[in-house]
């Protein structure tokens, strides 16, 4: 195949999730230079950008496959723009790169599934969370699929385990109100804190618990954690340098992994966006899935979805997230698992890392491990 | 809904003839933690799955070992036909849940999800029925028992039900058999209250 690889990104860089938007996209970017360099131009990137408007995203994948001849699209953050798009990616038998960890219960073939579902996030988090601070948490979460099927889950799992939800409350997107919950959880007590919010609401929420723990010692992040799954670099300087000090998050990259992969990547993103930068998930995974998916098309001949898949999940391939294998059956990666407390740098001290975990998005139990390999790495 | 579905370990049948989409659906029920047959001939009686496919565009009478809209296991049609005959065959057999052709992988999961809570439902609900069926079958003991404790104590109608209710109560048994026990002359007739 001499042809031009078309690869459509579709990532909104405004609207609440707008930090996560331009990391992807700063991420996509760089892995397109990248293979630019390395397969002298046949790379030719389509972006186009949303502005987190939902029905602009099924336009830009209508535009992306059907008139600029793209079969694979790396895109979209939220499940309601997977969801979205997937009957469009569908129907045109193309493949979309989703890169975001995510609730679970999907396992389409026109996906490849790189973010991670609830047993690589939330089953490990809380494995860790239970033993050291108690199975009562407070559940908060934005008002759509994400927060209420997470919340949902944690519920069942702290059944499971004989505790007590304290409390379950949603707030809108972008709603920044958030003294109702926080009075609520001051009053209530909980173990730890749940956070499936997003964007603006997350950062008010976090800037609200810091106040508390300044009144009250119980709600300092060493007695009462607020623990995100989805929480990342690119948006600590938002929430405010200091602000979220001490909170927890799990992802399958941090900033702060000492490997001799993420320190070479490292150096080439400073190169390209200053030394400054922090690199979140986000965009290691954007960055991940457009080189995995380039570099398929290139070994398979062909951009067809089918022959593209039979590449990823025939050896794993080499990533700045360790090796990554997609399983033939779920279409998801395994992923290492890492659980991160936020510092004073906006980065991330890792506390407990596990390696890779096959993705099991129906929650069968099929790859529930009998004992987690947990690892202490700093 | 609190617990999550789970089908790791179900046996799952589809009654269809094999072809791509029959392919791809076994992948997807395995992913469940199924383990399934293909068939296209009569499902037997004495060896039902926990969960059926059928196809509704070509199924015929005596595909599925029963009749009556009370399928003994949860059944899913996979349907692409808009007849209205092929629609009232699924819901004849006793479908609870309708997977469109064709397939969208996404349909599965909730099909089989809501088959399930369905064939849950209508199975509690026959259960009840019967078990009012068998009130309602006895009454006219009651009736008899109640006459009976009116004539011998000399009290009115809802004293005697009273007395039969708290004797039943006592001995921890249905009124019904209560009454079939004073009718019968098993039991002594009760004071009156």
């Amino acid at each position: 195949m001499r042809d031009a690889i078309k690869i459509g990104i579709l990532y909104s860089t405004t609207g609440p999730y707008g930090s996560m938007g331009r990391d992807a996209w700063d991420g996509a970017v760089l892995a397109i230079e990248e293979l630019q360099h390395a397969y002298a131009g046949r790379i030719a990137p389509e972006f186009i950008d949303p502005n987190a408007n939902i029905p602009d995203y099924l336009d830009g994948a209508r535009r992306l496959l059907r008139d600029r001849g793209c079969r694979h699209i790396v895109g979209t953050i939220t499940s309601l723009a997977r969801k979205e798009v997937l009957p469009l990616v569908e129907k045109h038998d193309g493949l979309l790169w989703y890169m975001c960890p995510y609730e679970g219960f999907e396992a389409n073939e026109n996906v490849v599934y790189i973010g991670g579902c609830p047993n690589q996030h939330l089953l490990p988090v809380f494995d860790y969370l239970l033993p050291r601070y108690g199975n009562r948490p407070y559940l908060v979460g934005a008002n759509y699929v994400w927060g209420w099927e997470m919340n949902r889950l944690a519920r069942e799992l702290i059944g499971a385990a004989g505790g007590e939800v304290l409390g379950e409350r949603y707030l809108p997107f972008e709603e920044t109100a958030v003294e109702r919950i926080v009075a609520d959880i001051e009053q209530r007590r909980p173990s730890f804190i749940l956070n499936n919010l997003v964007g603006p609401s997350s950062y008010a929420f976090l800037a609200a618990i810091k106040a508390l723990g300044a009144r009250d010692p119980a709600f300092r992040p060493e007695n009462c954690p607020v623990v995100s799954c989805d929480l990342t670099e690119c948006e600590l300087s938002d929430i405010g340098t200091g602000v979220a000090t001490g909170q927890l998050c799990a992802a399958a990259y941090f900033d702060s992994l000492g490997t001799a992969e993420n320190l070479d990547f490292k150096q080439r993103v400073a190169a390209r966006f200053g030394a400054s930068r922090r690199i979140s998930s986000v965009f290691a995974c954007a960055y991940t899935s457009l080189k995995l998916c380039a570099d398929a098309i290139i070994a398979a001949g062909t951009d067809e979805p089918l022959a593209v898949r039979r590449i990823l999940s025939a050896a794993p391939a080499r990533t700045v997230l360790g090796p990554i294998l997609i399983d033939p059956e779920t279409h998801h990666a395994a992923l290492p698992f890492h659980l991160g407390r936020i510092n004073d740098d906006n980065g991330f001290e890792i506390l407990t890392s596990q390696t890779a975990i096959a993705a099991d998005p129906y929650l069968t139990g099929r790859h529930r491990r009998t004992s987690p390999q947990l690892r202490v790495v700093s | 809904m609190r617990e999550t579905p789970n089908f790791a370990g179900w046996q799952a049948t589809i009654l269809h003839r094999e072809d791509s989409m029959t392919d791809r659906l076994v992948r997807q029920l395995r992913l469940f933690g199924c383990s399934v047959t293909r068939q296209w001939h009569p499902l037997a009686a004495e060896a039902l799955p926990d969960i059926i496919l059928v196809d509704a565009d070509q199924g015929w009478d005596g595909l599925l070992p029963w009749t009556g809209a009370v399928a003994p296991r949860p059944l899913v049609a996979l349907l692409g036909s808009e007849a209205p005959g092929r629609i009232a065959w699924a819901m004849q057999q006793g479908a609870g849940a309708i997977i469109a052709k064709p397939l969208s992988i996404s349909a599965v999961y909730p099909a089989l999800v809501m088959a399930l809570a369905i064939h849950r439902e209508r199975s509690a609900v026959a259960e009840k029925i019967e078990h009012l069926e068998e009130r309602v079958r006895l009454r006219p003991l009651v009736h008899a028992a109640v006459q009976q404790i009116m004539a011998a104590r000399r009290v009115d109608e809802h004293h005697a039900y009273t007395t039969l209710r708290n004797c039943a109560m006592k001995r921890r048994m249905p009124v019904e058999q209560m009454a079939a026990s004073i009718v019968g002359g098993a039991e002594p007739m009760p004071e009156a209250l």
